[in-house]
C-alpha cells in the first residue's frame, strides 16, 4: 500500500512496491493519459512530473514515488485546453497518432519551466522523447510559440 | 511455410451488422456507387455516412481509421463541404463494419492503407453529402410549400429567401429520413470548393493533447483483466510444456492459458501478469517449423545467388538484354534493403469479451473487416454476432492488418465467457513478432551508346511479397508481386530498352506491408542507380533525369520545384558549420502521387550521417487539405530518413535479434531535418498522401553522399563508417 497524490488528489494504491508508477497509474488510479511505449525508460511516452521532475514512469518503482506528488497530463491544466503548451500543440496542429504526445508535452512543460526562454538549440537538446510519426518539427514550433505566449 | 496463426486480409467477404445509435436520425443514403451489394441495405438497414441529431450536430461515420494520417479530418472535409457545415457541429464516428462503407476495389473491400482513404472517397462521399443536403431542402420544401428550386443551405439550415423562413438541419432531419433518396445530385465544382483544398485544422488535435483520445490500450471494460504473452521466440514455434503451477499463486494471477503460438497469463492487473509471465517456466518445440534454422544473412547470400536468375518479367519493352549486350558501355551494381519493423509506438493489443451468442472487441485495427473474420473464426459465431469498436491508433504503418493479437485476445476471452481480457504486448513481443518488411535484392545493370546516352535498364529484383503472402490462396500461382516489384517497374524515365526481373525466393520469416510497401526499397534502388548512371554518363543528376523526361510534364515540374526550392548545388561546399555539405535528390511516384525530395547532408563531428534539411515537393492531383498534405510529407520523410539511418531487424536461428528500442532504434528528435514542402496541385487524379513522402528520402540521402564523399551506399541502413572510412 503507497499513498500518492495524483493530480491533487489522494490516493492510497494497493500494490508493490515494486510496480512501475506507469502501471499504477493506468490500472489502479485509472488515468490512461500517460502512454506504455517500451517499460525501459527509451521512449519517453510515459513521461509525469514527480513533485515536479521529469519522470519516466514506466522504470519508476511505486516506493519511489511514494508520498509525492504526480501530475499526469490530465492534470496539467485544470480544464484540459487550457495549458499554454496545450494551446500551442493545437494551434501547430502537432499529434498524429497522438500515442506519444502526453508524454511529449509533459516533457515540454517541465523543461519551459527550466528555460523558459529556449533558444532552438536549448529545444533540440531538452527534448528527447521519440515520436514515431515524426512530429518533431511541430514539436519544436509549437514550445517556441508558448515560450513567446502566442497561444 | 510457417505456422504462424495468420489472418488477415482476406478476399473472402461475408456480411457485417450495423445500427443507428439512438437519438441520431440516420439518412438512408444509398450512395450510387454503381454496384448491386448496396442493395443489401435497402431493406431499412440504416447503414450510413451521416446522422443529424435534433440539435444539428452531424454525425460523421468514417470508414477509415485515424492512426495519424488525418483522416478524421479529411474525410468528413468531404461531407462537410457538400452538406454545407461548417467543421465545428461535426463529430466523428469510426463506422461499423457493413457493405455500405466498403469503399475499396468496386467495393467490395474496407481497410485502411494503400494510402487510399481521401482518394477512394473523394467521390461518395461527397455525394453523400451533396446527397442529404438535398434531402433536407427537399423536406424543407415539401414543409414550406415552395418549389426546391427556391430553397438553399448556408451553414446547417435550410433557407426560403423570398419568404425569410430557414429550418435548421436537426429540425428537418427526421423528414428528410423519411424521402426518397434522390439518385443523382450534382456535386460542386472545385471553384465553388469552401473547405477542400484549405488547411483544415485537425479534429483530434486538443483529445490528443490532454490525453483523453483513446487508444485499444486504454479500452476499460467493467470486470476487465489484462494478459501478457509470450510467443515463441522462433517463428512458428508452439508450446512444448509450461508449468502453471509455477506462478499460480503469485499476486494477482487468475489462470496461465495457451494461444496459438505461446502462453498467456491472466492478472489483475497488467504489471503482475507480466511478472508471473517473466518467471514462468515454459519451452517451446520448433520441430515443425520452416523457420527454425532461418538467418537473414543466409537468405540475404541465398538471393544473391539468384540475381541473374532469369525471373519472371514485371515490365519488358524493347529488349533490354540485348541492348546491353550491345552497349558500348555497362553499369551494374548489387543493392540490399534489410528487414524492417513497424514499432508503432503503441505496442500491439486488444481487448475482447465473449459473452453467450456475442463477442464484442475493441481492436486497434487497420481492416474492420478482418477483425470481425478473426473473431467468427475464433467462436464460431456469425458475423453479426460480432461488434467491434476501433479506437484511435498509436500508429499503424500496415502493422495493424493482420490479426493476430486479436486472435489471442478473442481466444482468451473464448474461454472466460463473460470476462474482458486485455491483451498487451510488450516492446520485446512486438519487435520480435512482427511482420516485416521483407529483405529484399536487387541487380540493377544500365548500358550506354558511343554517345553516352542510356539505352538499356534491366533490373533482377529477388524476394518475397506481403501481397503474395496474405492476399493470395496458397495454390494460387502470383507470378509477379506487385508489393515486390512496384517501384521497380514503369519508371518514368525514357529509356528505349527495359526489362524488370522478378525472382521469387519465399522467406521462411512473416513479412507484412510497411509504410509504401514495394517502394519503400525500390525507390532506394531505382533512384540510388540512375544517380549511378548519371555518373557513369557523367552529367549532373538532375539533367540527367530532366533528359529522360521530356514525355512527362508532372514529374518534370515536381522535379524542377523541389529543385528550386532547394537552390541545388551539384557540388558539395563548405557549409557554414566549417564542414562540407552536398545535396542529393530523387524522384519517385507512388500510390499516384509524385514526390520529388532533395536533402542537405554531411557528417557530423561525431562521425554520423546528419541531415540538415529536406526540400520535398509533392503532386497528389489536388491537396484536398494541404496542411495536412504537409504533415504527411514530414512524417513520411521522418519514418524513411529513420529506416535509411537506423532501423534494421536480423533473424538468425528463427528468431529477432533485436528487442526494444535500444536495440531497434528509431530516429530520436535530434536527428529530425528541417523539411519544407510545396504542393504541386497538378488536377490530375487524386494521389494519396500517407505514404509517398517515404519512399524518395533514403536515395536522396545516398546520393547526397556520394556529392559528398564520392561513395556509394549500395545497402540500407547506411552507415556513414563506409563513406568515412
Ligand atoms: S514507456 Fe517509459 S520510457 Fe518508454
Ligand atoms: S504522434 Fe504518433 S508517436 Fe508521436
Amino acid at each position: 500500500m503507497a499513498k500518492l497524490t495524483v493530480n491533487g488528489k489522494e490516493h492510497d494504491i494497493d500494490a508493490s512496491d515494486e510496480t512501475p508508477l506507469l502501471w499504477a497509474l493506468r490500472d489502479i488510479v485509472g488515468l490512461t493519459g500517460t502512454k506504455f511505449g517500451c517499460g525501459q525508460g527509451l521512449c519517453g511516452a510515459c513521461t509525469v512530473h514527480v513533485d515536479g521532475e521529469v519522470t519516466r514512469s514506466c522504470i519508476t518503482p511505486l516506493k519511489q514515488a511514494a508520498g509525492k506528488s504526480v501530475t499526469t497530463i490530465e492534470g496539467l491544466s485544470e480544464d484540459g485546453v487550457s495549458h499554454p503548451l496545450q494551446k500551442a500543440w493545437v494551434a501547430e496542429d502537432v499529434p498524429q497518432c497522438g500515442y506519444c504526445q502526453s508524454g511529449q508535452i509533459m516533457a515540454a512543460a517541465a523543461f519551459l519551466r527550466d528555460n523558459p526562454e529556449p533558444s532552438d538549440q536549448d529545444i533540440w537538446d531538452g527534448m528527447a522523447n521519440l515520436c514515431r510519426c515524426g512530429t518533431y518539427l511541430r514539436i519544436h514550433r509549437a514550445i517556441k510559440r508558448a515560450a513567446r505566449k502566442e497561444v | 511455410m510457417t505456422t504462424i496463426t495468420n489472418i488477415s486480409l482476406s478476399r473472402r467477404r461475408f456480411l457485417g451488422g450495423s445500427a443507428a445509435s439512438a437519438g441520431v436520425f440516420m439518412l438512408g443514403l444509398h450512395l450510387p456507387l454503381g454496384r448491386a451489394a448496396l442493395a443489401d441495405d435497402v431493406d431499412g438497414d440504416m447503414n450510413a455516412y451521416i446522422g443529424i441529431a435534433d440539435d444539428g450536430t452531424v454525425t460523421i461515420r468514417n470508414p477509415y481509421i485515424e492512426m495519424g494520417q488525418g483522416t478524421y479530418t479529411s474525410i468528413p472535409m468531404l461531407i462537410a463541404e457538400e452538406l454545407d457545415i461548417g467543421m465545428d457541429i461535426i463529430r466523428v464516428e469510426q463506422a461499423p463494419p457493413g457493405e455500405a462503407y466498403r469503399l475499396l476495389y468496386d467495393g467490395s473491400r474496407r481497410f485502411t492503407g494503400g494510402s487510399f482513404s481521401v482518394r477512394s472517397a473523394f467521390k461518395p462521399l461527397r455525394t453523400a453529402g451533396a446527397t442529404a443536403r438535398k434531402m433536407l431542402m427537399k423536406a424543407a420544401a415539401d414543409e414550406w410549400g415552395v418549389p426546391l428550386a427556391e430553397c438553399s443551405t448556408d451553414n446547417g439550415r435550410v433557407v426560403h429567401e423570398q419568404s425569410g423562413r430557414s429550418l435548421g438541419y436537426g429540425e428537418l432531419a427526421p423528414l428528410a429520413a423519411q424521402l426518397e433518396t434522390p439518385a443523382d445530385v450534382e456535386l460542386k465544382s472545385s471553384a465553388d470548393y469552401r473547405l477542400l483544398g484549405t488547411p483544415v485544422a485537425r479534429t483530434d488535435s486538443a483529445i490528443k493533447s490532454n490525453g483523453q483520445a483513446q487508444f485499444g490500450i486504454d479500452v476499460r471494460v467493467d470486470g476487465m483483466v489484462y494478459a501478457a504473452v509470450k510467443q515463441s521466440p522462433v517463428f512458428g514455434g508452439k508450446v512444448k510444456s509450461v508449468d502453471a503451477a509455477a506462478v499460480r499463486d503469485k499476486p494477482g494471477v487468475i489462470a496461465v492459458d495457451e494461444i496459438p503460438n505461446g502462453v498467456a497469463v491472466i492478472a489483475q492487473t497488467y504489471w503482475q501478469a507480466q511478472q508471473a509471465l517473466a518467471e514462468l517456466p515454459v519451452e517451446f518445440d520448433t520441430s515443425e517449423t520452416d523457420s527454425a534454422g532461418f538467418s537473414s544473412d543466409a537468405y540475404r547470400d541465398e538471393l544473391d545467388q539468384h540475381l541473374d536468375d532469369s525471373g519472371v518479367a514485371a515490365e519488358d519493352s524493347g529488349d533490354a538484354p540485348a541492348a546491353l549486350a550491345a552497349a558500348a558501355r555497362t553499369i551494374s551494381a548489387d543493392y540490399h534493403a534489410p528487414f524492417l519493423a513497424h514499432a508503432t509506438l503503441e505496442p500491439m493489443n486488444c481487448t475482447a469479451l465473449v459473452e453467450e451468442g456475442h463477442c464484442t472487441v475493441w481492436a486497434p485495427n487497420q481492416g474492420v473487416d478482418s477483425v470481425v473474420m478473426a473473431a467468427t473464426e475464433v467462436t464460431g459465431l456469425d458475423a453479426d454476432r460480432i461488434t467491434v469498436h476501433t479506437p484511435y491508433l498509436g500508429g499503424g504503418f500496415g502493422r495493424r492488418f493482420i490479426m493476430d493479437y486479436t486472435v489471442q485476445a478473442v481466444t482468451l476471452a473464448n474461454r472466460r465467457k463473460g470476462t474482458p481480457i486485455q491483451v498487451i504486448w510488450t516492446r520485446e513481443e512486438d519487435t520480435q513478432h512482427d511482420f516485416y518488411r521483407p529483405l529484399i535484392a536487387a541487380r540493377y545493370r544500365a548500358g550506354f551508346d558511343d554517345d553516352n546516352q542510356p539505352v538499356s535498364l534491366h533490373t533482377t529484383t529477388a524476394g518475397d511479397g506481403p501481397i503474395r503472402r496474405h492476399m493470395s490462396s496458397p495454390d494460387e500461382e502470383m507470378k509477379v508481386d506487385p508489393s515486390v516489384m512496384e517501384g521497380v517497374m514503369h519508371q518514368p524515365y525514357a529509356i528505349a530498352n527495359k526489362r524488370a526481373d522478378y525472382v521469387y525466393r519465399p522467406v521462411a520469416a512473416p513479412i507484412g506491408f510497411w509504410r509504401s510497401v514495394g517502394h519503400s526499397m525500390n525507390a532506394f534502388f531505382t533512384e540510388s542507380f540512375i544517380d549511378e548512371m548519371a555518373h557513369a554518363a557523367e552529367q549532373d543528376p538532375i539533367e540527367f533525369r530532366r533528359s529522360m523526361l521530356n514525355e512527362e510534364p508532372r514529374f518534370r515540374k515536381v522535379l524542377d520545384t523541389a529543385v528550386q526550392m532547394a537552390g541545388w548545388k551539384g557540388q558539395a561546399w563548405d557549409a557554414d558549420d566549417g564542414r562540407k555539405h552536398a545535396m542529393g535528390v530523387a524522384l519517385h511516384q507512388s500510390f499516384n502521387s509524385i514526390v520529388a525530395e532533395v536533402a542537405e547532408v554531411s557528417i557530423s563531428d561525431i562521425d554520423e550521417i546528419q541531415v540538415h534539411k529536406v526540400w520535398c515537393a509533392v503532386d497528389c492531383g489536388f491537396a484536398v487539405n494541404p496542411r495536412i498534405v504537409t504533415m504527411q510529407m514530414e512524417s513520411g520523410i521522418a519514418f524513411g530518413l529513420s529506416a535509411a539511418l537506423l532501423e534494421q531487424i536480423t533473424v538468425s536461428d528463427g528468431k529477432v535479434e533485436q528487442a526494444n528500442f535500444d536495440s531497434y532504434p528509431f530516429l530520436p528528435p535530434q536527428r529530425m531535418p528541417e523539411v519544407e514542402v510545396e504542393i504541386v496541385n497538378s488536377g490530375a487524379d487524386l494521389g494519396g498522401i500517407g505514404e509517398p513522402g517515404t519512399p524518395p528520402i533514403a536515395p536522396a540521402v545516398a546520393n547526397g553522399l556520394f556529392a559528398l564523399t564520392g561513395k556509394r551506399l549500395r545497402d540500407l541502413p547506411l552507415r556513414a563508417d563506409e563513406v568515412t572510412a
